[in-house]
């Protein structure tokens, strides 16, 4: 794990990284860890469907019993929300005026109605002034890091993955904030990229290895890198994708299984 | 029998659900179409209907208002910005879409596109709502690019949906078509969905291949119908047989049925 505490010059440039000493497209691990993942499924739920299936999420790894997560407030996650709509705007070059105004009218152009939207509405001067002030911090530590995205590194956002494992009973959710490079090629290239308003910490860690165990199922190519990148602290962790990290997730994801299963 | 080939969304298997297509190359004659059009007039219909694999997919539910949305534009602007991307390869996707972007609203400043078009839409969005419809539309982009990438054969983007109206019913039938791949053995469509396939996905793709068939000025049925879902990294096809041609004029019939029942419950 390499730990930045202070952004780097460019994050899309740590995360690209030495274009010399990519490892070659791994196309073996896959399978493997997609029969791995159902082994696991079926030893924590045996054969039996569910009435409901169990869907895991980066947000079901995220979160520890034992700590409060402040990110899931109400108030989290609108500005988790908006945040994610800035990344959005500015992995395609798009110019933002004035921060939070703009990621809010981003936000209502794709979502008319819904339960934040509605908590959005119902905010008064002051709590608007507040979330507005918070939205801007966020966004100018996140534009000052994230730096121009190239065109040709091929920056796509909120990128959506679902796997279905163990028959249907096991539904894994996966969306990945920021992702540039290619599954094609020789070398891998795939760096992915997760932007978070809480500072950096277990789940974050956990996190992103969840995102680059789903993305690996999904094109059955194992990427670069992952990353976690707190809007808050401006501290960002690159992890190189590796066997060893994937294996953690999986352990992880059965770990979350049983625990969701216990708990039903 | 009807036919369904289940893969991985990876180029080889991708490849050789292109490649190794059998089978003799099915057609709809005008009989068929005649035979197609009775069933559909016996539904009666105050108003004109249209159907396509989605209403296949959901029993014939009447959806919500169409409404533009970012979302709903990506698929459009994507497929054209990536026929920009292929006849100048230079051009990068996030450029490309922009291009395709200020086009539109040239096209809507200077009056030639109508009311509800996309490109209406697009001039009296804001700039922040503009920029989402370009992410949008980069992600589109650059998953079909990435697929495209893999594969052996010639393809080309498909210049629009596949339409057929059905003569005197008010009844008019859509599939979705984003990529056509041709060969001296007949033509190969796939066509991109978001999420992953539910348990209706094979009627869905019925559906699809036989509009795509009515639609052929000759009714030659596509050697294969295929189904990619980028989102699960899966895909499903059916091929160009008369079963499956069978299956999926059933369903779309089946389909008015069930619309007109839940429209008029009282005649039901």
């Amino acid at each position: 794990m390499t730990i930045v505490l202070d952004s780097p010059v460019s994050v899309v440039d740590a995360l690209r990284g030495d274009r010399t000493v990519r490892p070659p497209l791994n196309h073996a691990s896959a399978s493997g860890l997609r029969a791995q993942l159902e082994d696991g499924i079926y030893d924590v739920l045996g054969a039996v469907p569910l009435d409901h299936p169990i869907v895991v999420r980066a947000a079901s790894l995220r979160q520890t019993p034992d700590t409060a997560n402040f990110s899931a407030s109400t108030h989290g996650r609108l500005r988790g929300v908006l945040i994610n709509q800035a990344l959005r705007l500015m992995s395609v070059g798009v110019r933002i005026d004035s921060a939070f105004d703009d990621v809010v009218l981003a936000w209502r152009g794709e979502s008319a109605t819904g339960d934040l939207i509605d908590v959005m509405d119902r905010l008064d001067n002051d709590e608007r002034a507040r979330l507005a002030t918070d939205v801007t911090a966020h966004v100018v530590t996140l534009a000052r890091s994230l730096g121009e995205v190239p065109g040709r590194w091929m920056p796509r956002s909120s990128v959506r993955a679902v796997q279905t494992l163990g028959g249907g009973n096991v539904i894994l959710r996966d969306v990945v904030d920021l992702m540039i490079g290619t599954t094609g090629g020789d070398v891998a290239s795939v760096a992915l990229f997760d932007v978070t308003t809480s500072p950096l910490g277990e789940g974050a860690e956990r996190a992103m290895r969840f995102h680059a165990l789903v993305q690996t199922l999904r094109t059955s190519t194992m990427p670069l890198r992952t990353a976690a990148y707190s809007s808050a602290t401006g501290d960002i962790w690159i992890s190189d994708v590796d066997e060893e990290l994937l294996q953690r997730s999986v352990n992880e994801v059965v770990a979350c299984i049983r625990q969701m299963r216990n708990k039903q | 029998m009807t036919t369904l080939h289940h893969r991985r969304l990876v180029p080889d298997q991708l490849n050789l659900l292109v490649t190794e297509t059998q089978g003799g190359r099915a057609f709809l004659s005008d009989d068929h179409r005649r035979s197609l059009s009775t069933r559909f007039r016996a539904v009666a219909s105050n108003n004109h209907r249209r159907l396509d694999a989605w209403s296949v997919e959901m029993a014939g539910q009447v959806t919500d208002m169409f409404r533009w949305s970012p979302t709903m534009t990506r698929r459009t602007l994507g497929n054209a910005a990536l026929r920009r991307v292929k006849s100048g390869p230079t051009v990068s996707i996030v450029d490309a879409v922009t291009d395709e972007v200020t086009d539109q609203l040239l096209r809507a400043t200077s009056g030639y596109a109508r009311s509800g078009t996309m490109a209406q839409w697009l001039a009296q969005c804001p700039q922040p709502v503009v920029g989402l419809v370009i992410a949008e539309a980069v992600n589109w982009a650059t998953q079909l690019n990435e697929i495209v990438g893999g594969l052996d054969v010639p393809w080309q983007i498909a210049s629009s949906d596949a339409y057929y109206d059905v003569a005197g019913a008010r009844t008019t039938l859509r599939a979705r078509r984003d990529l056509i791949s041709s060969n001296d053995a007949g033509r190969i469509v796939m066509r991109v969905r978001s999420g992953s396939p539910g348990k209706s996905a094979g009627p869905g793709l019925r559906a699809d291949m036989t509009v795509e068939t009515l639609a052929n000025p000759d009714g030659i049925a596509p050697l294969r119908f295929i189904g990619l879902w980028p989102e699960a990294g899966v895909c499903l096809a059916v091929d160009g047989t008369m079963a499956d041609l069978r299956a999926g004029a059933r369903d779309l019939v089946r389909t008015a049925v069930v619309r007109q029942r839940r429209l008029t419950p009282h005649a039901a």
